[in-house]
């Protein structure tokens, strides 16, 4: 049931948080979704061109333009500007003060969102690295990237340095360490002196896992470790299955890179080693996504009060079915059937929208209106959630129908445009469901409207003349 | 008192653990493999098919087209087993993520007409009425008529926007097809 506006005593504005970080973290979400809407309008659009190769046949929205185009947007500009924003106030919050610089944040914001509009034109313009998943930019665009992401590391780890309490939160650890992960993996990619033929095989895989599995995941668990306790009203279940999660992701989710490329000629020692780890990644997935999902045991009523809790669920949930999929996939019997095809598309959507996308959204409608004291309509929430769950279901599930009927095709020897009749009906419910994600989104922008810092945050940051504090 | 480690040593770690796990599984094995030496007798690229490759980057022809054979069953149809070797010379190297059209490793081996593959990229449909890639059509130019030295493409008259009009290649779809042209896998001794 839908709690009426208002009413959730957890909603209200809090007068502990303090004013610069709660406008830090509204500003990088607000750039964050205009990114969203259009990163998945690149991406609807070359939905649309699998179904009609002809629609808009311009050079610069051409399919293999926009397709980077795409993922850019939405890794770069949508996710990490949402999580990091999220990430921020955590940080603060969690280490019961302030954020370090404000100021700091904001040009950090600023260089992202030159990097990410530098990626757009770029990338349309045909000026890229070539087809290297998530490091097309070439390196100008990539070094405002790393100087923002630089410098919002700085300022997370001077606010944890200067806590004014003992205790250094898990949910800290996780994003801490996104910042480190994310500074040595952009520079591992990008240092050109070990790239040459073979070596850049080698590096590509482990840049395109790790970009994901050691930002985009760490991320999204430190602001769940925080955030999901806080809408259920009830400690985290174990505290320690969290730091088990935290090094064996460490160990096991860098060394696995090479398994996307199965089969090549990949040192063999290499792949066999990922697929191995693969095996190995079910100790963190299961320890950090289990142990957040214990976390919501018997916590129902809450499921029922607020507006954000089903959006961490469904994400808790969508990371432990993505994760356990990898490790399937990883096999060399399953190789054989999946992998160049679709299936890989639905992977990563599980990943980057059922998981972190809908931790973002959870995140954002538990904390924000509580920061700001605006509150969206619970009515348009609901919408958000189910055009959204809808739309990536039937995505994921059409588009893995289609990369396990390709599989079929090419292990049945048939010609090569067989295997493209058989997805073609499964490409047409993909830009059905893909419709639904882009149409929750718009819901999502007018909800983020509305949780604008207004009145109630101006009336708390002037403390003498409040008596707001209830 | 809390017995849990400060963020001095947490942070500490992860960075530097995380830095020797990187230079443990990607960077030293990436250095150790890089120098691998191109396949005996192999000419390098002429110019004119260097200058496709690089619209081959720039169109991102390579999130639909692999260049990675993988030495099994299914894969024979685009030829060998790819080796280090084969990306010697490759900067960057394509083996791609997926395939919604075939391999192209060894496309000139299989359709060596230069005809096809300028009335292919004109429009993919004209060749394969199936085909979802999509068309160039930028880098044709539809004149009255052909003059000298120009390429002009036997477009099926239904694929021509105007009629009476000819279709010929601009550089670019040259420089392409001529890219595609030296994509063919060299022998391996036994």
């Amino acid at each position: 049931m839908l709690q009426r506006r208002g009413q959730d005593p957890t909603l209200r504005a809090s007068v502990a948080s303090d004013g610069p970080t709660v406008r830090v973290t509204f500003e990088y979400l607000a750039c964050a979704t205009v990114w969203l809407l259009v990163g998945t309008a690149a991406g609807l659009l070359d939905a649309l061109k699998l179904n009609w190769p002809d629609v808009l046949a311009v050079q610069w929205l051409s399919f293999g333009r926009v397709r980077p185009i795409h993922t850019n947007t939405v890794f770069w500009g949508w996710s990490s500007m949402a999580l990091v924003g999220l990430a921020l106030y955590v940080v603060a919050r969690t280490s019961r003060a302030p954020l370090w610089s404000p100021m700091l944040a904001r040009i950090a914001l600023v260089l992202w969102n030159a990097a990410v509009v530098a990626g757009l034109v770029t990338l349309s313009a045909g000026v890229t690295r070539g087809p290297q998943e998530y490091r097309e930019w070439v390196w100008p665009v990539a070094v405002v990237f790393a100087a923002g992401l630089v410098l919002n590391g700085v300022n997370a780890y001077l606010t944890v340095a200067t806590r004014r309490i003992p205790e250094f939160y898990i949910s800290n650890w996780y994003i801490l360490g996104a910042f480190c992960f994310l500074t040595i993996i952009f520079a591992t990619a990008y240092v050109p002196l070990y790239q040459r033929g073979l070596g850049n095989v080698v590096v590509q895989g482990y840049f395109m896992h790790t970009a994901v599995g050691m930002w985009f995941t760490m991320l999204s668990l430190g602001i769940a470790y925080y955030e999901i306790p806080r809408v259920l009203g009830r400690p985290i279940y174990s505290y320690a299955l969290g730091v088990l999660g935290f090094w064996t992701n460490i160990l096991f989710y860098t060394l696995i890179g090479a398994h996307h490329f199965i089969f090549s000629p990949v040192p063999w020692w290499l792949q066999s080693a990922a697929i191995l780890f693969s095996v190995g990644m079910m100790v963190p997935v299961w320890a950090g996504g289990g142990n957040l999902l214990l976390t919501f045991r018997g916590a129902s009523g809450a499921l029922q009060r607020s507006y954000s809790a089903p959006f961490l669920l469904a994400g808790v949930v969508a990371y432990l079915l993505v994760s356990t999929q990898g490790t399937l996939e990883a096999f060399r019997s399953t190789n054989v059937y999946w992998h160049f095809t679709n299936v890989t598309v639905g992977h990563s959507h599980l990943a980057m929208y059922g998981f972190v996308a809908f931790m973002i959204w959870g995140a954002a409608y538990g904390l924000v209106p509580r920061l700001t004291g605006s509150e969206p309509n619970p009515i348009l929430v609901g919408i958000h959630f189910w055009l959204a769950l809808v739309g990536y279901l039937i995505y994921v599930v059409s588009i893995s129908t289609a990369g396990v009927l390709q599989g079929f095709a090419w292990v049945a020897g048939e010609s090569f445009i067989r295997s493209v009749e058989a997805a073609e009906p499964m490409w047409l419910w993909r830009t059905a469901g893909g419709s639904l994600m882009v149409a929750s989104h718009l819901v999502f922008a007018v909800n983020v409207w509305a949780m604008r810092p207004g009145r109630a945050l101006a009336a708390v940051l002037t403390p003498p003349t409040v008596e707001a504090s209830a | 008192m809390s017995a849990q480690p400060g963020h001095r040593a947490v942070v500490g770690l992860a960075f530097f653990g995380y830095l020797a796990l990187t230079l443990l599984i990607a960077i030293l094995p990436a250095a150790s493999v890089q120098n691998t030496p191109g396949l005996p007798g192999v000419a390098a690229r002429s110019a004119l098919a260097e200058e496709g490759r690089v619209i081959y980057l720039r169109e991102g022809c390579g999130y639909c087209h692999t260049q990675f054979v993988r030495d099994l069953p299914l894969d024979r149809p685009y030829g060998r087993g790819t080796v280090a070797a084969d990306y010697a010379n490759e900067d960057p190297p394509l083996p791609g993520s997926e395939r919604t059209g075939p391999d192209l490793s060894n496309v000139a081996a299989r359709q060596p007409s230069d005809t096809w593959h300028l009335l292919h990229l004109f429009n993919p449909r004209a060749v394969v009425p199936q085909s979802v890639m999509p068309g160039f059509p930028w880098y044709f130019e539809i004149k009255a008529a052909g003059a000298a030295g120009d390429v002009v493409v036997p477009v099926p008259p239904r694929f021509v926007p105007a009629e009476g009009q000819v279709v010929v290649a601009r550089p670019e779809a040259r420089a392409l097809v001529a890219y595609l042209l030296s994509l063919r896998q060299p022998e391996l001794r036994k």
